[in-house]
């Protein structure tokens, strides 16, 4: 398994890389001048001029991409323009809030959305299965942020059972999880609709396979038959998709941010779009672009325990 | 041997879905959903019962009354008539970013197939990476860089959903060029560019369409999130995702700002999402020969 | 055939399938019994209703699809067709075992091939995980996987097509069951490791005293293991007869072209007869004899009435189905 690890994290660096010169390209050839665009129109000369040679704005774009390149590699992500304070230091701070909240939707996702997914389609076009699909449907159908502002509306202002600022007393443990509640149901839901949806439609798949008549001819009892020989199968798709919306959900969970008054990366980087903190900015694609790496590393890695067949390759 | 009669052309997906369509209620549920909202964003100016920018002092933050159906915002504005109007935005913006995206990662999906070699696998191994970036902040950097306009929107959110349609588009490419017929029509001297746009995308274009309207619910979405983050079109012109947010600034005083907005997108989520089931099931090969 | 209680019997079994929403006998009255370390080969082309036969006998007819409409499948005695899922789960893989074609598909590929045969050991036997992994691995050597200790844990995509099938055997084995249902099993390999295979059925058969039915469309591959025959055709059954008398003289046209079809290194393979026209639909039967279509002695009554399973008057073991070849008495009525 160690081997297969290393293996993964040698694959990764290419694409790391690959993302990191995207994070690089993006913000150097983006039309305008960012000290312009920084300092606003009514910049003096001396002041864009003072900018650009404080960002390195006015070397090459080679040389600039091997002080950004060395940068990142040395760990540093430089300082924000607005508040002068390191970037990473920054980011550790809300970093964990961020990591909680996808960490307990992704959870919430995957617990409820794997069991609901096998039962729907062991009673497939029974009554549960369509209450399953409607939920699975409405979740899709959800942008994050609308559903946050009418759960807010509803379970935080309308019944009280949630805190509608979530941000106050995070050292205590329990007020934290009541402010967590609300956000990682959100998130959460939204999650839930596709991993329901995959496990479904892939667990009818598997029960159609010739292994699982080869199980029941054995005399396998039928829970087992569904438990051991289905669900396993079953769930490689799951873990495809759940890679692929682990995304989708850093994505989402910026808006959920914003909605719920979170600390958090979305904070962060909406923050830095308003106030055009433009080293924040690529100091947070930076930190995404890891994140990224990270969660296909992971991805990958369930595929190991799950699949024997992957391990070969 | 000038006129060679090459078919080339499979049962299309589209073909197919219609004629599942006609027999899945929720696809027809879907198809009238999207049917209505479309055509109540086309006749907005007609339809709408009052001017979405007009502001009335005396009736601010109203509720639904009969004046105004839905209420009104904070500087008097009609809910209807901006939900109208901004669903007219919505869709142009989402609709004009989807062709564009289908236009640019088509023809990279089939140049990258049909060139193959080292370009393919630098080409796709780019659309890898612009794939395993989260849609939503890849906009969201795109328009921070180029300056919120409805053109800068358009091109972001087209960026974001480039790299599925060239996947999409390279797949069957790899197969058909390897396929007699076009051996053939290279033997009697078409050109590439011929031999692409004659055998290539006709069968492309189907698999691609669906995508098309699938990928056309994410881009509302991102749409309404940008406008929602305030870096959508700019105001005063109504966005749902703009008003949503408005709403919420009010959300303890009129709630009914922040809720209409958002059943509108729903509807239009659930429509496309049902249309998208019906596309997707049509498209199962596990599923087609029922 | 001895005096001795059959060990399956199978009467007057009739299989449905829903075909837009109609049920359609798939299998129509087969009846037939297996004596203890006997082997019937089931012979037909793809769509008689051999498998499903099979699958029946094993209740493991798709759900909702199909049923078993009417019929009994007497197993050592006792009925299996009215018994609960539980209870038909403890006889399948205990009692009477199945071996598929597909063994690339039939091994779960997740679980390691070791847990695959020792599992129905822990169902049925009760046995703890040392003592199934020791008897499994006793399989392993007994079907002749080779450095059994060492492949016991590993995945089925980590071996060959024959190797799995001897996998399969190992597990239909587990158990010693009454009766093992071989669906094909050789079909989908290579010709010198069908032959293995076959010799491996044989000798555990042997070995197991086990009683089998071996289905499969080659009338070539059973020679060499059957000792009866019985020929279905569009569900049912045409001809039954020990398999010496089946070659020689085969007596329903049905196994004639069969007989005709396959493959023969002594003769010029140009002569090799495929039978022309195709089995008709289960939801679109003919009146009469249902071969009739297809048949070269086809007469006007044919057309009329479906034939009765029939004896020969000089062999009572040989039984048809046909008005042109068949004998006077029916076998039906004797029962």
């Amino acid at each position: 398994m160690i081997g297969f690890i290393l293996k993964r994290l040698l694959v990764a660096l290419p694409t790391l890389l690959a993302v990191l010169t995207i994070v690089f390209l993006f913000v150097r050839v983006a039309p305008g001048d960012p000290a312009m665009v920084i300092l606003g129109d009514s910049a003096s000369q001396e002041a864009l001029e003072a900018l650009r040679q404080q960002l390195g704005l006015n070397k090459p774009l080679w040389a600039q991409y091997v002080d950004f390149m060395l940068m990142v590699l040395s760990g540093d992500l430089g300082k924000s323009m607005l508040t002068s304070r390191p970037i990473l230091q920054e980011v550790a701070e809300v970093l964990p809030y961020t990591v909680e909240l996808t960490v307990a939707s992704l959870t919430i996702g995957v617990v409820v959305g794997v069991p609901l997914g096998i039962v729907s389609a062991k009673q497939r076009n029974g009554w549960f299965d369509y209450f399953a699909r409607v939920i699975s449907l409405v979740g899709l159908s959800f942008p994050a942020f609308v559903s946050a502002v009418l759960m807010l509306l509803i379970f935080a202002i309308e019944l009280r059972w949630f805190p509608v600022i979530s941000s106050a007393a995070l050292d205590d443990p329990e007020a934290r999880l009541r402010a967590l509640a609300l956000p990682a149901f959100n998130l959460g839901l939204i999650m839930l609709a596709y991993v329901t949806r995959v496990t479904r439609s892939s667990m009818l798949g598997v029960m159609s396979e010739d292994y699982i008549r080869t199980a029941r001819a054995k005399g396998v009892p039928g829970r087992m038959v569904v438990w051991r020989h289905a669900l396993r199968n079953a769930l490689i798709p799951v873990v495809t998709v759940v890679g692929l919306y682990l995304g989708v959900l850093i994505g989402n969970s910026v808006l959920t941010e914003i909605v719920f008054n979170r600390p958090g990366l979305g904070k962060l980087i909406v923050g830095a779009l308003n106030q055009r903190d433009y080293t924040m900015l690529q100091g947070l694609m930076v930190i995404y672009a890891f994140i990224i790496v990270l969660c296909n590393l992971l991805t990958d890695m369930t595929y190991g325990l799950i699949d024997p067949r992957v391990k070969r390759q | 041997m000038s006129t060679v009669h090459l078919s080339t052309r499979q049962p299309g997906a589209l073909a197919l879905f219609w004629s599942r369509a006609r027999r899945n209620k929720g696809t027809a549920i879907g198809l009238v959903l999207v049917l209505v909202m479309v055509a109540s964003a086309i006749l907005a100016p007609w339809i709408a019962p009052h001017d979405p920018l007009e502001q009335d002092i005396i009736a601010r933050l109203e509720p639904p009354s009969d004046t105004y159906l839905l209420g009104t915002d904070p500087y008097g504005r009609d809910i209807l008539s901006r939900i109208l109007w901004g669903g007219r935005v919505s869709l142009f913006v989402s609709t004009s970013a989807v062709l564009i995206a289908m236009v640019v990662g088509s023809a990279i999906g089939i140049l990258a197939g049909y060139i193959g070699g080292k370009f393919d696998r630098v080409t796709m191994a780019c659309m890898d990476v612009l794939l395993s970036f989260p849609s939503l902040i890849m906009g969201l950097l795109v328009v921070a860089m180029l300056g919120p306009s409805i053109v800068n929107l358009i091109l972001a959110i087209g960026l974001t959903a480039v790299a599925p349609f060239a996947r999409i588009a390279r797949a069957p490419t790899l197969v058909i060029k390897e396929r007699e017929f076009v051996e053939a029509g290279r033997a009697m001297g078409f050109s590439h560019g011929r031999i692409m746009g004659i055998h290539i995308l006709p069968n492309v274009a189907s698999e691609v369409m669906v995508m098309a309207s699938l990928w056309l619910a994410t881009a509302i979405r991102t749409e309404a999130s940008l406008s929602f983050i305030g870096l959508g079109v700019r105001p005063p012109t109504p966005t749902w995702g703009s008003m949503i947010r408005e709403g919420f600034e009010n959300i303890l005083d009129a709630p009914w700002l922040s809720i209409f907005p958002s059943i509108a997108i729903l509807i239009v989520m659930l429509g496309l999402n049902l249309l998208g089931d019906g596309l997707r099931d049509a498209t199962d090969p596990r599923l087609r020969h029922e | 055939m001895s005096e001795q209680a059959p060990v399956l019997d199978v009467q007057g079994l009739t299989t449905e399938f829903r075909v837009h929403g109609e049920w359609h006998a798939a299998v129509r009255g087969v009846s037939f019994q297996l004596a203890r370390g006997e082997t019937l080969a089931i012979v037909g082309e793809s769509g008689c209703g051999k498998s499903i036969t099979a699958l029946s006998v094993m209740r493991l007819v798709p759900q909702g699809a199909g049923r078993i409409a009417s019929g009994r499948v007497l197993l050592e005695g006792r009925d299996l067709v009215p018994l609960s899922e539980p209870e038909m789960e403890k006889v399948r893989g205990n009692r009477v075992s199945m071996i598929f074609q597909e063994p690339m598909t039939s091994l779960n590929p997740v679980l390691t091939v070791g847990f695959q045969v020792a599992e129905s050991l822990h169902y049925h036997r009760g046995l703890g995980r040392a003592e199934a992994r020791r008897t499994a691995l006793a399989l392993f050597d007994q079907v002749k996987i080779p450095s059994a200790a060492r492949r016991f844990d590993d995945y089925p995509h980590q071996f060959s097509g024959g190797m799995r099938q001897r996998v399969m055997i190992a597990m239909a084995l587990a158990c010693n069951p009454a009766v093992l249902l071989a669906d094909e099993p050789t079909t989908a390999l290579d010709v010198t490791i069908q032959a293995q295979v076959l010799a491996l059925l044989a000798e555990v058969r042997e070995a197991y005293g086990m009683a089998m039915v071996f289905i499969t469309h080659n009338l070539g591959v059973v020679a060499s293991i059957a000792d009866r025959v019985m020929v279905m055709y569009a569900g049912e059954v045409v001809e039954t007869a020990p398999i010496d008398a089946v070659f020689a003289r085969p007596t329903h046209p049905y196994t004639e072209a069969l007989l005709r079809s396959i493959p023969r290194v002594d003769r010029n393979t140009t002569e090799l007869q495929a039978i022309g026209g195709q089995v008709p639909a289960i939801s679109n039967m003919p009146a009469g004899c249902r071969f009739a279509d297809r048949c070269a002695l086809v007469e006007p009554r044919c057309r009329v009435q479906s034939p009765p399973l029939t004896m020969l008057p000089d062999d009572p073991r040989h039984h048809v189905r046909c008005w042109v070849r068949g004998g006077e008495t029916s076998v039906e009525a004797l029962q």
